[in-house]
């Protein structure tokens, strides 16, 4: 046994580079790791799983979280005539019959129906039932403690009616059984299919999946944020704060640190505050529209009054937040090429413009791909900006995949958070950021980028 | 061209760091400026090139007054001490960079000859192709080299172009450089720690201290006549061994820990009682000499070819001695060496040479 686990190892220290020996674990190594490994576990692997098990249910408000029950409603009826239940089988399974038995006795008392004419009820009717609950009505008012308006008596004949309509069963034998004694004339296929559509609860179910690849809306929710993305990470995270960046290289240190902090100021912002500042820089009374005002330009809430400018303001907001990252990053790139190699272009004849272009912006790439990568991945899955401003208005058309995620789990205008969806788009996002990641990695070749440098001073 | 700097004045926030500094270089001639860390010799070499802008005076290329010219505009051509090539772009771009930069930029079929030739005269056509992170410091230096030669500079600036080269490769590049300076008949200017450096390439040596120039001369003229004590110790390896104490009776020498030595015969006249300091340097003491010395063996050195001796005469008094390889001697043996007393220097209080 062990010499064959040495043969292995040897195998594999052959095969390998000699730095790259497999590290011995050991168990103080693990005990120190375990914290992390459970936190880890806890917040970024469990979610991810469990956003991939909700990602195939149906689960939302109206079904809950817990186990559902069997209910025919109306409005199931309804749906399932659309899909092809006949005429006659729902008349059939919505049919009402009226027993006078205990039970009804039982729920009239309840409802505070006169005793005296209950129990005349009872002395006449026990055991009897009727299938037109006009013909008991009429019975009914034939007695001698029968309540003189007819509402009254109409209610008290409901108590004895029963139908399979909204009654709740907590297996689907039971709704079987009743289905078939009220209605036997229905094939037990349609049955089956009946009770198998009346379960309230969650289910497993691809269907989350079908309607993303074949609703209209995922089209244009893709292309909303493909242009958001690119759009805010070309003029701002990229442009703007590579821009930034090389502005406040050439300009003298006391005006850079002072220009870099107010830049930050965007990301140190409470998001809620940042918001809001927006809306008193956009809206109808706001700073912009007014100035628009005084210079005779269209004013209006610019951030939800017009397509164009809610995209606008919608990217810029966003991008400020962005764009001091890339400065950040930048600056410190370029910071990082040696004062020579600069002075050597000045020397060689190059003007700023050539510096800038030739010398660089070329050394600007690793930096650039990171901030293009890593900026991609937040944005993707960014949406509080846009909630809190434009809300992915006006209409749906500044509504980003993130958002409309995020309202059709968690933030439903109607009420029905419809959390399997949501998880399922959510779910798409992962998957997107994974691949994305996977081919950000490659590009970088990470392990080269950090192990040597560059260049050779 | 003719470089001249004419009352070159440079301050940093405020501060001067060179003040009135008058230099020329000759058409052709290549100069080193020498100088310990600090003294200054960057930051002229930084002036002339227009990285720095001069704080006083003028900056003349030829009759070309360039003091308030930017560096573009200059035609210079540095070589840096980390050689600041472009880590992005292959030799070939590398070199050629100074031309596509030109406006009017040159024909691609122009800039391609321009950068073959030089590339040629620098013996680095074969890696052209390259990045210079695959190259070696040496292949480096040549790439950094030819690139500020392309476009045919005023002046070539090499700002301590060996520094980052191992040994061997040093002396390689030593020869080199001064090979290819000589082949192109550009002025040079080689800023320099290294006092072998500056002596074997250059054709003259200024050596700085503190932002001033102290001496001019040619390397061998530096070395035998040095202006004062700073000039003296700085040049020489192994450096030169002062000696503290003031002149005697009888034309001597009297050291402050007692030990007598002849006076140079030229300082025979200096009156009796008048502190001076003397240098001997190590090739002066050995087997040869117009005096004696006597001391024991403390250290020895043997560097292959020569050897290095050092010989405690007295307490505190250590004379150095280079010899050819011997094996008769060894630490703790008692000597009698010769002193070269007429080539010793001699300087007073103030460190001028007498």
């Amino acid at each position: 046994m062990s010499s064959s686990a040495d043969l292995n190892t040897g195998v594999a220290r052959k095969s390998r580079r000699s730095d790259r020996r497999r590290p011995r674990i050991s168990g103080l190594g693990l005990a120190l790791l375990a914290p992390a490994l459970f936190l880890l576990t806890l917040f970024f692997f469990a979610p991810v799983v469990l956003t991939g098990i909700f990602a195939f249910t149906d689960l939302s408000t109206s079904t809950g979280i817990g186990r559902g029950q069997y209910v025919v409603t109306p409005n199931l009826l309804r749906q399932l005539g659309d899909q092809g239940l006949t005429e006659d089988d729902a008349t059939a399974i919505a049919s009402v019959s009226i027993t006078i038995d205990e039970a009804g006795i039982a729920r009239a008392t309840e409802g505070g129906v006169d005793p005296d004419f209950l129990s005349e009820i009872a002395d006449r009717f026990a055991g009897e039932s009727f299938d037109d609950p006009r013909a008991f009505s009429r019975e009914l008012r034939g007695l001698p403690n029968a309540p003189r308006r007819p509402r009254e008596l109409t209610q008290t004949a409901e108590y004895f009616e029963t139908s399979v309509l909204n009654t709740r069963f907590d297996n689907p034998e039971a709704l079987t059984a009743q289905l078939a004694d009220v209605a036997p004339d229905v094939s037990s296929d349609t049955i089956a299919w009946i009770v198998d559509r009346s379960y309230t609860g969650a289910r497993f179910t691809t269907a989350n999946f079908e309607r993303l690849a074949t609703q209209k809306e995922t089209l244009r929710l893709i292309g909303n944020t493909a242009l958001y993305v690119a759009a805010t990470l070309g003029l701002f995270n990229v442009g703007l704060g590579l821009f930034l960046a090389i502005v406040l290289f050439y300009t003298p240190k006391p005006v850079t640190s002072f220009y870099s902090t107010l830049w930050l100021l965007p990301r140190i912002t409470p998001l809620v505050l940042y918001a809001i500042m927006w809306k008193w820089f956009t809206w109808e009374d706001g700073f912009l529209p007014i100035v628009a005002e005084q210079f005779g330009l269209p004013s209006f809430n610019y951030m939800k009054g017009s397509v164009v400018t809610a995209w606008m303001t919608m990217i810029s907001l966003n991008g400020f937040i962005g764009a001091s990252f890339g400065l950040i990053l930048f600056s410190g790139a370029l910071r990082a090429i040696p004062m020579q190699q600069l002075w050597a272009s000045e020397v060689d004849g190059a003007n700023r413009w050539q510096q800038v272009r030739r010398i660089i912006l070329p050394q600007m790439r690793w930096p650039i791909l990171f901030v293009t990568s890593y900026q991609t991945l937040s944005l993707l899955s960014s949406y509080e900006q846009i909630w809190l401003t434009t809300n992915g208005g006006p209409g749906r058309t500044t509504t980003v995949w993130a958002l409309e995620a995020f309202t059709t789990a968690l933030s439903n205008y109607t009420g029905n958070l419809q959390y399997g969806l949501g998880a399922a788009m959510a779910l798409v996002l992962v998957v997107v950021g994974l691949v994305l990641s996977i081919i950000y990695l490659r590009l970088f070749k990470f392990g080269e980028l950090v192990s040597r440098p560059k260049i050779e001073l | 061209m003719r470089l001249q700097l004419q009352n070159f004045t440079k301050c940093f926030d405020g501060t001067p760091v060179i003040e009135g500094l008058d230099l020329t270089v000759e058409d052709g001639e290549m100069l080193a400026l020498l100088g310990p860390s600090g003294c200054g010799k960057s930051t002229t070499l930084f002036s002339i090139c227009g990285i720095y802008r001069a704080d006083g005076g003028r900056i003349m290329f030829g009759d070309r007054d360039v003091s308030d010219l930017p560096s573009q505009k200059r035609n210079v051509g540095v070589v840096f001490q980390n050689y600041a090539l472009y880590p992005h772009l292959t030799v070939e771009e590398n070199i050629a960079f100074p031309l596509t930069v030109q406006k009017p930029r040159p024909s691609k079929s122009e800039i391609a000859r321009e950068v073959r030739a030089i590339a040629e005269l620098i013996h680095i056509e074969n890696l052209l192709e390259r990045r210079p992170a695959q190259l070696s410091g040496g292949q480096q230096q040549r790439v950094a080299l030819a690139r500020a030669l392309v476009r045919k500079p005023d002046v070539l600036l090499l700002d301590e172009p060996l520094a980052n080269l191992d040994a061997k490769l040093r002396l390689e590049m030593r020869s080199e450089i001064r090979r290819i300076q000589l082949e192109t008949g550009i002025t040079a200017i080689l800023v320099t720690h290294d006092q072998v450096e500056a002596m074997s390439m250059c054709d003259r040596v200024a050596i700085m201290d503190k932002g001033e120039i102290l001496q001019i001369a040619s390397p061998t003229e530096m070395y035998r006549n040095p202006v004062n004590k700073f000039v003296a110790g700085f040049l020489g390896n192994p450096p030169i061994t002062f000696l503290e104490g003031h002149t005697a009776t009888e034309g001597r020498f009297a050291m402050d820990q007692g030990l007598f030595l002849p006076l140079p015969s030229r300082l025979r006249d200096l009156p009796a009682g008048q502190r001076i300091s003397l240098g001997l340097r190590p090739e002066h003491f050995g087997s040869t000499g117009t005096a004696q010395a006597s001391g024991r063996i403390v250290f020895v050195e043997p560097q292959g070819r020569e050897m290095l001796f050092d010989v405690e005469a007295a307490p505190g008094v250590v004379l150095r001695s280079v010899q050819p390889v011997r094996d008769d001697v060894g630490v703790g043996d008692e000597v009698t060496w010769g002193v070269d007393v007429d080539r010793m220097l001699a300087f007073d209080m103030d460190g001028q040479t007498l």
